[in-house]
């Protein structure tokens, strides 16, 4: 959802006259990035990322010293031109997968994102045997 | 095929609980590591008692070995310092100390008043080591074995009880050997 | 003394909760249900009140007061304590079910008093379970002695705030709620009460349930929202989502209930929800306090009482699920409906609204089944894929609910309606893009598609002129239909102000000294300075920010407060609300002398989420009540 929030500042941006903003703001940023890619890549990271230590925060959400330290991390890669891919890799490789909130498409998750389809699949099929066994009942 | 309907929410269900009840009898507190079965990864850091000594990954070489991360401000260290002591006095097995993200000063001041049980402590100020292997808080520790594999990590303080429960084994594995 | 007398009251109305529930099962008596109704109430009420008192003397001998309250904690928040923490707020659960039990004990009109007892036995033997439960493994009047604490823990600083402290009330209202319909379907299989009857004793409890679950969590948002210092409004966390599920089915429940009343069709959907919902409610409490779940809301618990919780679980649901199963006697029926009548609608409905429940709970469990089959292995599923799941059922269940209310019983004649719906749907469509451009001075694309599907629903609820003549049948119409037609403009509401939030929202990260300002949002935000400030229970640092443009400005004020008894940190949003965007600043991290971080954020259209939940609740509430007379 913040994807679509920094997709807008882009395009704001070229609506209006804040280029000459940004480069003065850039000195005053916690973060500071000349490139609004960049920019936009880090503060979606930090949603999808997830504190290792805290009770189900992302690193956008914590404060703790372990988000602190990974979110220095991730702009330090971010800033070296790494995609989202890339610096989700390098976490996943210290931390594995739980630190990334959206759940591989691999072995053993298949079937976490089938589930809805196969869901659907079962109440069509429990659907369709209720209503021939009552057209049976009411031919018989 | 009305009453096999009629049963399937009944079995459903059913299952559900079993799988419930296996989770509550599952004991899980902490992170796994991924780091297991591979080597410590590289890395270069000055050490803590000397600043001008760089210390890297081929200097963990009396294996096998503890890698303890520790720091000042953190409590739970303080609780298993008396059992690092031991392991040392002891001649177990190596520790090496990851001091993390502490004051240099407090660090040494700490092991002059409480004893050093490791070999030596790496001084890994900003946490860039800690990161790499995927350590998130103090204290935690990494038994390496003869082959400078990594084959487990603890998180929390490291008692009697938890070195015969986890880390006991790699070592009989050795004397078995 | 008076925890003792609390306990005494619990343990005596176990003992009428175990007679209540045994009376029309293996007694086979007439019981006087609305006496013992009463006096059950009315033994839990005064325990509860036991407790109250409890913390507002400070009596840390009592082992609850003692972890959750503490001297210097305002007297407000000692109130609320008492529902802070795990016993305590089992205590809330337990009245809550006893209050709908009376309720429905004095305003249900059924005649058939076969019926209404076993409604009573099944609620009591609910009742039972959770009071042996709190009695025997959380019990709220545990004493400390013989050494009595001077002081007490405190009130987690997260929940001194009074959003946070009605939350939980409403939430357990909600929950407790679905006792009723579950109580109704067993007493209707086995009594063999008609569907007309027990379906329409049901749907006012029902909705009534959910209306307090949708106030529920939409308070839970909202105190999110301004408390936990980021923006956030949802987070997918399993203890959301535990509250989540029960909500959507006891929709669908709604809806069944409906047909069932009106055509007695749908009624294994009807007797299956029912045991469903109350099963969503009874897991949810599972899932939070067994501890098997981390949560930034789970009370931190161990598996002992999972355990207990997981047999409570069990023997009601497998017990209802056996009722279907084997005692069954109701026969169901078959009518005939085209795929263009109202029962189909409601039947594609409940298809969505139940298959998306089930998705979210397995996806929540997920991780927990994940790291069982991997031997320890772990992931996370959070947001990303909740997001993408939730996604087509909002836009399937958005068309769908557009239509309902043009669709008839049986079949619908004419689809005339079809053609104009969809042109009132882009009319609204173009006014609201309209309405955001100049707002905002930006269209976003990705936003187009759930402020079409708000479209749809507003030319579904509101303009439904069609079927009149003049205005006054027009008139006459929302009046009769009033709750329906707040709850799904509610919904489209809720829809409007997700979309926009998630598109049109703006923020920033940045560092400011005291007289330092930055230009954010076409509007100049300077820190004014950084004073020190306490209140009775912490000490805290407070940014004035001022936020102006040349038409004018406001002032905000963020904290960063250290509660002293537990040295815990909490940050305090400063925000400036409106009705089309909220401006939000919160403080971050101390750099040097007086600098500091501040994370500046505006929110377009936030308050629409909770004001759409609002007319929700409003809404079935409206429909709950205007039941419940009619009844009579």
């Amino acid at each position: 959802m913040l994807k679509k929030s920094l997709f807008v500042l882009v395009i704001g941006l070229s609506f209006s006259s804040f280029s000459a903003e940004l480069v003065q703001a850039e000195s005053q940023e916690v973060y500071p990035f000349e490139d609004t890619l960049h920019e936009e890549r880090f503060a979606s990271l930090l949603t999808e990322l997830r504190c290792p230590k805290c009770q189900g925060s992302s690193l956008a959400g914590s404060n703790a010293p372990i988000a602190k330290d990974l979110k220095k991390e991730v702009y330090r890669l971010v800033k070296l031109g790494k995609t989202e891919e890339e610096v989700k890799n390098y976490l996943i490789d210290r931390y594995g997968n739980f630190i990334v909130y959206k759940p591989p498409f691999q072995s053993g998750t298949y079937i976490l994102w089938l589930a809805p389809l196969l869901f659907f699949l079962i109440t069509i099929v429990v659907i369709a045997i209720n209503r021939s066994s009552f057209s049976r009942e009411s031919d018989s | 095929m009305t009453k096999i309907l009629n049963i399937l929410p009944l079995v459903a269900f059913g299952v559900l609980i079993v799988v419930l009840y296996s989770f509550l009898t599952q004991e899980n507190d902490q992170l796994e590591s991924v780091l297991v079965d591979q080597s410590v990864p590289e890395f270069e850091l000055p050490s803590l008692e000397d600043p001008n000594k760089l210390i890297q990954k081929s200097d963990i070489n009396q294996l096998p070995a503890l890698i303890n991360v520790w720091a000042t401000w953190c409590i739970a260290c303080r609780v298993e310092h008396p059992f690092l002591m031991k392991l040392k006095n002891q001649s177990t097995v190596t520790v090496y100390g990851l001091n993390y993200k502490d004051s240099r000063e407090k660090a040494l001041k700490l092991l002059e008043n409480e004893g050093n049980p490791f070999e030596f402590s790496i001084f890994d100020q900003s946490g860039k080591l800690a990161i790499d292997l995927g350590v998130y808080g103090a204290p935690e520790t990494f038994f390496i074995d003869e082959k400078g594999i990594i084959r487990e990590r603890h998180v929390g303080a490291l008692t009697e009880k938890v070195w015969k429960e986890k880390f006991g084994k790699y070592l009989k594995d050795k004397a078995d050997a | 003394m008076i925890p003792e007398v609390g306990h005494i009251l619990l343990i005596t109305s176990l003992v009428l909760s175990l007679f209540g529930g045994l009376g029309p099962f293996i007694l086979k008596k007439e019981l006087p249900t609305k006496k013992i109704a009463l006096v059950m109430f009315l033994l839990v009420l005064g325990a509860f009140i036991a407790l109250i008192y409890s913390f507002l003397i400070d009596d840390f001998s009592v082992a609850y007061v003692a972890q959750n309250s503490n001297i210097n904690l305002p007297t407000y928040y000692k109130f609320a304590a008492t529902w802070g923490a795990h016993e305590g707020s089992l205590l809330l659960w337990i009245l809550s079910m006893n209050i709908w039990l009376v309720g429905f004990i004095i305003f249900d009109k059924n005649k058939n008093k076969y019926f209404s007892d076993i409604v009573f036995g099944v609620s009591s033997l609910v009742i039972f379970s959770f009071l042996l439960f709190t009695i025997f493994t959380s019990n709220p009047f545990d004493r400390i002695l013989p050494i009595t604490p001077l002081n007490g823990a405190d009130l987690n600083p997260s929940l001194q705030d009074i959003a946070f402290t009605v939350h939980p009330p409403f939430l357990y209202f909600g929950y407790s709620g679905l006792l009723l319909p579950f109580a109704i379907s067993i007493s209707a299989m086995l009594s063999g009460q008609s569907n007309q009857e027990w379906a329409s004793s049901s749907r006012p409890w029902t909705l009534m349930a959910c209306s307090f679950l949708t106030v529920g969590i939409g308070l839970g948002s909202w105190w999110a929202y301004y408390e936990l210092g980021w923006g956030g409004w949802w987070f997918w966390d399993p203890v959301e989502n535990a509250a989540f599920v029960p909500w959507l089915l006891s929709v669908a429940l709604i809806h069944s209930l409906l047909v069932t009343e009106k055509r007695n069709l749908f009624i294994n959907w009807s007797l299956l929800l029912s045991i469903f919902a109350f099963a969503a409610s009874l897991l949810g409490t599972f899932l939070v306090r067994s501890g098997i779940l981390t949560s930034v809301h789970a009370f931190a618990l161990d598996p002992e009482r999972g355990l207990f919780l997981l047999g409570i679980f069990s023997f009601f649901v497998l017990g209802g699920l056996g009722v279907y199963a084997f005692k069954n006697t109701i026969k169901s029926q078959n009518s005939f409906y085209s795929l263009n009548s109202k029962e189909f609608g409601v039947l594609l409905n409940n298809v969505l609204l139940v298959i998306l429940a089930a998705s979210i709970l397995f996806g929540t469990i997920y991780p927990l089944i994940y790291e069982a089959y991997t031997n320890g292995k772990q992931i996370s599923v959070g947001a990303p894929y909740f997001e993408f799941i939730i996604f087509p059922f909002a836009i399937l269940l958005g068309l769908v609910q557009g239509v309902a209310l043009y669709l008839s019983w049986g079949t619908t004649k004419s689809f005339n309606f079809i053609t104009k719906l969809t042109l009132e749907s882009f009319s609204v469509f173009f006014l609201t893009l309209l309405l955001l451009f100049i707002l905002f001075e930006n269209l976003i694309a990705t936003s187009f598609f759930i402020i079409f599907i708000f479209s749809w629903l507003i030319a579904g609820s509101i303009l439904v002129n069609l079927r009149f003549n003049s205005l006054s049948t027009y008139v006459e119409f929302i009046n009769r239909r009033i709750g329906v037609l707040l709850s799904h403009l509610g919904v489209a509401i809720l829809v409007l102000g997700v979309g926009v939030v998630s598109s049109y929202s703006y923020e920033r990260e940045l560092i400011l000294g005291p007289g330092e300002g930055i230009k954010f949002q076409e509007k100049e935000v300077e820190l004014l300075g950084i004073s020190n400030s306490m209140g009775s229970n912490y000490i805290s640092k407070k940014a004035n920010i001022r936020v102006s443009t040349n038409k004018g400005g406001f002032d905000l004020i963020s904290e960063k407060r250290t509660y002293i008894p537990s040295g815990q940190v909490t940050t305090e949003a400063g925000i400036e609300a409106g009705i089309f965007r909220d401006f939000y600043v919160s403080i971050g991290d101390n750099l040097e002398g007086d600098s500091w971080s501040f994370k500046l954020q505006t929110k377009a259209f936030i308050r629409w989420i909770w004001l759409g939940a609002l007319l929700i609740t409003l809404g079935s509430f409206i429909s709950s009540i205007k039941l419940l007379r009619k009844q009579a």
